[in-house]
């Protein structure tokens, strides 16, 4: 052997063997990487997971939400029922009143009746006095008729006071009736007034109130749109984040091949005989049929790695 | 108590989006970081269904389901698995085994809810 040659197979021998010593640093290196992007992965999996789960629970709380605008509405027609019985004790009163004015009517003829009896009275009185004028021309003869003609003179005289009194009594009782109606007028109007306003004021409050009802609803729904569209994104993550998966058990399979290469190199220094030749093949084999994934095996054929990453349907045997 | 579920995977992360897609949804789940260890869990209880990853250490999944399948206990509880193997060879060896399903990572946990419970056992 010359003493070049020897140099070059010293060289050759020298770079095997750095290159045994690096595999199984290389394997334990790639092992702790899987490892951390394991338990990193675990632990976004999780959150992620809570996360979806928190936004569902919301979603569904949600959706059971008190309805403010229902409860609006519904108080919309209590308020009709309310403004509808006032109005019908608003009819009452108008009815009360016009019996009033009906009796206030009354009155006048009752007036009239009075005013005639105090004339029946009054010409009854007349009468009498004639009859008593007469009776003192007849003399002695007329005398008992003359008794007679002073007591019809005092039964008109009380006739006419009675008359005067049912006159007085009827004007006060006019007089009241009057006052009631004229109060019973003003208390309807104001009444009328203050229901107006009352109604106006609640209607604007009501009105104030299903606006923002209406703001709320449209608010929350955005809301549940966007919660809804955030679970969605999270959830596909989670898809996403099965890719660690793939690359522990891509990795996982290139520190089992570095350990086997490592411990076949240890043995004996690599020459091309056909024994070495055979084994490496033996080794390439081993390495295809420890393939998981689809990107390993085009890897291997020195195609482009496509990542099979997008979820498929079940396949039902 | 909700229907008991076995979980088998040695991934940590793929155990974890299951598990809690299927306790979500109402399910008991016990999960194995790898065949023989499933084996172990089964404790002669009533199992409704079974999720298997296919390539794990230990014991892989098709020599899981090929066992579980000898237990007259669990001859006849349904097993999916879950895995990244995609190719047809693979799947013909998973049905031979005794698998009613195959689904493939990544997964939609929506995709294996459904799968589980139509093949649930009443």
């Amino acid at each position: 052997m010359s003493p070049a040659m020897s140099a070059a197979d010293d060289d050759a021998v020298v770079r095997q063997l750095t290159l045994l010593e690096a595999l199984p640093i290389w394997a334990k290196n790639v092992e702790t990487a899987r490892d951390q992007t394991e338990t990193a992965i675990v632990e976004l999996t999780a959150r992620f997971s809570g996360i979806v789960q928190r936004l569902s629970a919301a979603l569904g709380e949600s959706v059971g939400n008190h309805d403010a605008a229902a409860d609006a509405r519904q108080s919309e027609r209590d308020l009709q029922l309310v403004m509808d019985a006032l109005r019908t004790i608003q009819k009452s009163r108008d009815e009360l009143a016009r019996e009033i004015r009906g009796l206030a009517a009354y009155t006048d003829e009752l007036r009239q009746m009075a005013t005639e009896v105090e004339s029946i009275a009054f010409q009854t009185n007349m009468l009498a006095l004639n009859a008593a004028i007469e009776a003192a021309h007849a003399g002695e003869q007329g005398k008992g008729f003359a008794v007679v003609a002073h007591e019809v003179r005092s039964l008109s005289s009380a006739a006419r006071e009675t008359g005067k009194r049912i006159t007085r009594k009827v004007g006060t009782i006019s007089e009241a009736l009057h006052k009631i109606g004229e109060t019973n007028e003003e208390v309807t109007q104001r009444d009328q007034r203050d229901m107006e306003q009352s109604e106006g004021h609640i209607r604007a409050v009501l009105s104030r109130f299903t606006e923002s009802t209406t703001q709320l609803a449209e608010t929350a729904q955005r809301s549940r749109e966007q919660s809804r569209a955030i679970k969605d994104e999270i959830a596909e993550s989670l898809v996403q984040l099965q890719f660690a998966d793939r690359v522990s058990q891509i990795q996982a399979q290139v520190v089992g091949s570095l350990d086997r290469v490592a411990q076949w190199g240890a043995g004996s220094a690599l020459e091309a005989d056909p024994e070495s030749i055979e084994r490496a093949r033996e080794e390439l084999a081993t390495l295809m049929g420890h393939y998981a994934t689809d990107e390993q095996h085009r890897n291997h054929h020195g195609l482009e790695a496509q990542s099979n990453a997008a979820p498929q349907a079940a396949t039902f045997f | 108590m909700g229907k008991k579920i076995l979980l088998v995977d040695d991934s940590a992360s793929v155990r974890t989006v299951a598990g809690i897609a299927l306790r979500g949804a109402g399910y008991d789940v016990v999960e194995a970081g790898d065949g023989k260890e499933g084996l172990g869990k089964l404790n002669g209880d009533k199992i409704h269904l079974i999720i298997s990853d296919v390539n794990m250490p230990v014991m892989d999944g098709i020599t899981f389901v090929t066992e579980l399948k000898k237990n007259p206990n669990y001859k006849f509880t349904p097993v999916i698995m879950l895995t990244t193997e995609a190719g047809d060879d693979m799947k013909a060896k998973g049905k031979a085994a005794g698998a009613k399903a195959w689904i493939v990572k990544p997964f939609q946990p929506a995709v294996m809810l459904d799968a589980v419970s139509k093949l649930v056992m009443a």
